[in-house]
């Protein structure tokens, strides 16, 4: 003896059959020509796709161009420098992980949340009884689904643009800071300016639009320009700031004269973008 | 292809000669090939004789005609009355109601059939899913490994060290471990080795300080394998690319999701050569250097805590390591 | 004349269709397609109902190009990385099959979210095609797992740190986690165990079960049929009656049929 609720819903069932059966189309060729032609579309822009990635590759390959390299660097399990990132389409499960910094809630972000949203989504039929189908009259999936879209849009962004203050990542850059402030040619100056991405300087400064995490301490980027300041004395502040007055930073006398040199012929050598 | 009103086709009597035929024809091509001029002439005779016999039969019926049935009155015996086989005198006794409750046949049927097929099952698949399963947890013993000259570790200095886990399997197993020398604790040589493996989630965690790779040495392992030994400058933390991990210089987290210290190999000095031996897991770290009092667990993977609140949920470690 | 020529053609037309009529008659299978493609469906199926079956072709794109690709492949860590620089510089057309499988696996993750999100906002995961509804959730699943074991094939940096994370974050489930992560690994450490476990299960294991997954997904779209867009006047199953005063007035819309009410299934 079924409920009023389950009749009612078998009774609409065999009405959609019968306005289907009255007046349908046939699916052979009025929908599947729509399938057909977005079929291609698909195929077209998977080709498409490749066809940008091959040909905008450079080099041997290694070079990335608009849609990145063909082939990134062989594995290397004992890497030093290398900053792992997954596939586009997990972003938003990386960048879950970073947000959940503290360390007794990393299961949360590892296997909590996925497993609590791929629960929610197969018992979906289960907990939405309602035979309402109209949009507007359904302002939970209206308000769910535009959060779930918002938040996974948010999360996969940042997940992209996820940046290191490590000395790798900012090690990559010097090349465009040489070319941005003109000192391409300088030896000195770029090695001065690989030193200073590795050994920390850039978890407290910021220089171009990289690091900055100490507020106190000052941008870099165009700090050679002020009130000529030679390479020596930059040389011999890094050595020891508190003999100029700053306690807060500490010293860096053991990275040795030669390379507080080429720090301070970089330093001297950044004098603001072009 | 449908025979026309009143003709039938002609069909001839079931016979066995062609059989024979065969057999003979066989004969004749394999004793062509193998036993000549004898196999050869055995094969002929029997296709001879078989032939001839196959043909007399199919003709026989068109070198005379068939004589006319002839019509033979049923002797007009008085049919037995039909009874079933459980009356009458040599009835079969019939199963009692009880007799067929336990057990009958078909019930026996459907058990074995289903038991069997349950076997069957099993044989297939629990071998199957114990070789996916079952080799991933044995001989997963990681042993010594050499590491280089004591030469090459300065006290104080730090060394990035790249060697085989295992060289057994090659380069795949190559891993890396920040090497520190401490100097001497009551006489004997105290070494830092702090696995380059980041605790929250296993990404390759970096030194911040100047990686001197123009000063790095080459070093011959136990097998011949590469060992590669490289200096850095001025190391003040450890930092993870993935998720903002970080430690100091003892392993200790400062800052990220990492659960625990960085984990730490064992180490052993054989004859002026380093050796690092088996990992383990570490909660932390008090004091520095030689006089680190380190809290020690047994291996366990990374994001998993081996302390606090949080270790019942990683109860059971698997075998090996 | 004319009647000369239609016998003619009649006569051809048997003779093409013969063989059709063979397997029709030892088979059942030409019905079987016959009602497929001739089967009726709402008339105000629009272009969001060709989201499934970009789905299945941006699969079938992945199936073929795996298979070219699984014929110069090699499975082991000393030769993955070379097979596929092999494939790409090499063998001829073998970066456009690469590039097809790598850019048609994004292409596929991405179809499989938009015809996720149409189904749900049609409410079409709704009576009678809950169990339809379920069987997409496990395919979308399957798929995510499908591109996760793939990813480390190439044996390049990012795959095989992507594969680390992704063991690990395994790992870190309760109590069993770490066997789990120990039997994807196939050990303790990632190794060629690994690379030869991740390639059985992306070329076999997940495609056997995707496709027998999507077979049943398909019969079930073909048995419950294709709802019709929600807003739709003239909605399949919607009921027809002249709009009373529901005290909801104003939000109900009669369509030119004067459909009103749910539209049913």
């Amino acid at each position: 003896m079924a409920s009023r609720r389950v009749e009612e819903r078998r009774e609409g069932f065999q009405r959609y059959k019968r306005d289907v059966k009255e007046r349908g189309k046939p699916f052979f060729p009025y929908a599947m020509f729509h399938d057909t032609v977005m079929s291609l579309v698909v195929v077209a822009v998977i080709i498409a796709l490749t066809c940008i990635w091959k040909y905008t590759a450079g080099g041997d390959g290694t070079e990335p161009g608009w849609l990145g390299p063909l082939y990134a660097e062989k594995a290397d399990p004992a890497t030093t420098n290398f900053v792992p990132r997954p596939d586009w389409y997990f972003y938003f499960l990386f960048y879950l992980l970073r947000i959940f910094k503290w360390p007794e809630s990393v299961i949360l972000g590892t296997v909590g949340i996925p497993t609590i949203a791929l629960m929610l989504l197969l018992a979906l039929p289960f907990i939405d009884l309602r035979r309402e189908r109209r949009l507007l009259r359904r302002p939970v999936a209206i308000v769910a689904s535009i959060l779930v879209v918002l938040s996974m849009g948010v999360l996969t962004y940042k997940g992209a643009t996820a940046r290191e203050s490590l000395g790798s990542a900012v090690l990559a850059a010097v090349p465009s800071w040489a070319k941005k402030q003109g000192f391409e040619g300088n030896r000195q100056a770029v090695a001065g300016a690989e030193i200073f991405a590795q050994v920390g300087c850039i978890s407290c400064h910021s220089y171009i639009n990289t690091g900055g995490g100490f507020a106190g301490a000052p941008d870099l980027t165009d700090i050679g320009s002020k009130q000529g300041k030679t390479a020596k004395y930059f040389a011999d502040y890094v050595k020891n700031p508190s003999a100029f007055g700053n306690n807060q930073m500490p010293r860096y006398d053991r990275l040795g004269d030669e390379n507080l040199r080429r720090l301070g012929l970089f330093l001297a050598a950044s004098k603001g973008l072009k | 292809m449908e025979p026309r009103n009143g003709d039938k086709p002609h069909l001839p009597p079931p016979s066995l000669w062609p059989v024979g035929f065969a057999i003979g024809i066989a004969c004749t091509l394999v004793g062509l090939v193998v036993s000549f001029p004898i196999g050869f002439g055995i094969g002929v005779a029997i296709t001879v004789v078989f032939g001839f016999l196959w043909v007399r039969d199919v003709t026989r019926d068109y070198a005379t005609p068939p004589p006319a049935p002839e019509h033979h009155p049923e002797p007009a015996a008085e049919p037995a009355p039909a009874i079933p086989a459980s009356h009458g005198e040599a009835a079969l006794p019939e199963p009692t109601p009880e007799e067929l409750s336990t057990m009958p046949r078909s019930k026996f049927l459907e058990g074995a059939t289903l038991g069997l097929g349950a076997v069957i099952g099993g044989a297939v698949t629990l071998p199957a899913a114990g070789l996916m399963i079952l080799p991933a947890f044995v001989g997963q013993e990681q042993d010594e490994v050499d590491v280089g000259p004591l030469g090459n570790f300065a006290e104080g200095e730090w060394t990035i060290v790249t060697f085989l886990i295992d060289p057994e399997i090659g380069e795949v197993s190559r891993r890396t471990a920040y090497v520190r020398y401490n100097g001497l604790l009551e006489g004997k040589p105290s070494f830092t080795a702090v696995s380059n493996r980041c605790v929250h989630l296993g990404c390759p965690v970096q030194p911040s300080g100047l990686v001197q790779d123009e000063k790095q040495k080459k070093e011959k392992g136990a097998k011949g394998e590469e060992i590669r030994v490289i200096p850095v400058e001025g190391l003040s933390a450890f930092g993870c690319p993935c998720h903002g991990g970080a430690y100091d210089t003892e392993g200790n987290r400062t800052a990220g999701p990492p659960v625990r210290a960085l984990d730490r190999y064992t180490f052993s000095i054989r004859n002026g050569r380093l050796h690092l031996g088996k990992t383990y897991s570490v909660s932390e770290v008090e004091s520095q250097g030689a006089q680190a009092l380190i809290k020690r667990y047994r291996l366990a993977g990374p994001g998993q805590h081996v302390d606090g609140i949080e270790k019942v949920l990683y109860p059971i470690q698997p075998p090996g390591r | 004349m004319a009647r000369a020529r239609s016998a003619r053609r009649e006569q051809i037309e048997k003779l093409a269709l013969y063989p059709i009529d063979w397997l029709e008659e030892r088979s059942g299978l030409v019905g079987g397609l016959k009602y497929f493609l001739l089967r009726k469906v709402p008339r105000d199926t629009n272009w969001f109902h060709t989201l499934g079956s970009a789905t299945l072709t941006a699969f079938l794109v992945q199936a073929v190009t795996g298979v070219f690709l699984a014929m110069f492949y090699k499975p082991d860590p000393d030769k993955a990385y070379e097979s596929i620089q092999h494939i790409t510089n090499d063998v001829t057309l073998g970066w456009l099959v690469r590039g097809m499988h790598r850019w048609g696996a994004s292409v596929f993750i991405i179809l499989m979210f938009f015809h996720m999100a149409r189904v749900f906002l049609f409410g079409a995961y709704k009576y009678p095609r809950e169990l339809n509804w379920i069987i997409g959730v496990l395919l979308l699943a399957l798929g995510m797992f499908e591109g996760f074991t793939g990813y480390l094939l190439p044996w390049d940096n990012t795959a095989y740190w992507a594969t680390v994370v992704g063991i690990n974050i395994n790992g870190t489930a309760p109590f069993l986690g770490p066997f789990i992560a120990q039997i994807l690994t196939g050990g303790a450490e990632i190794g060629s165990e690994t690379i030869s476990r991740f390639y059985a299960l992306h070329m076999l294991a997940l495609p056997g079960a995707m496709f027998a997954l999507i077979g049943l997904h398909l019969y079930l779209v073909i048995r419950l049929g294709v709802s019709s867009p929600p807003w739709s006047a003239e909605a399949a199953g919607a009921e027809r009656a002249e709009p009373e005063p529901t005290g909801r007035a104003g939000l109900v819309s009669p369509g030119p049929r004067g459909a009103v009410g749910r539209p049913d299934a």
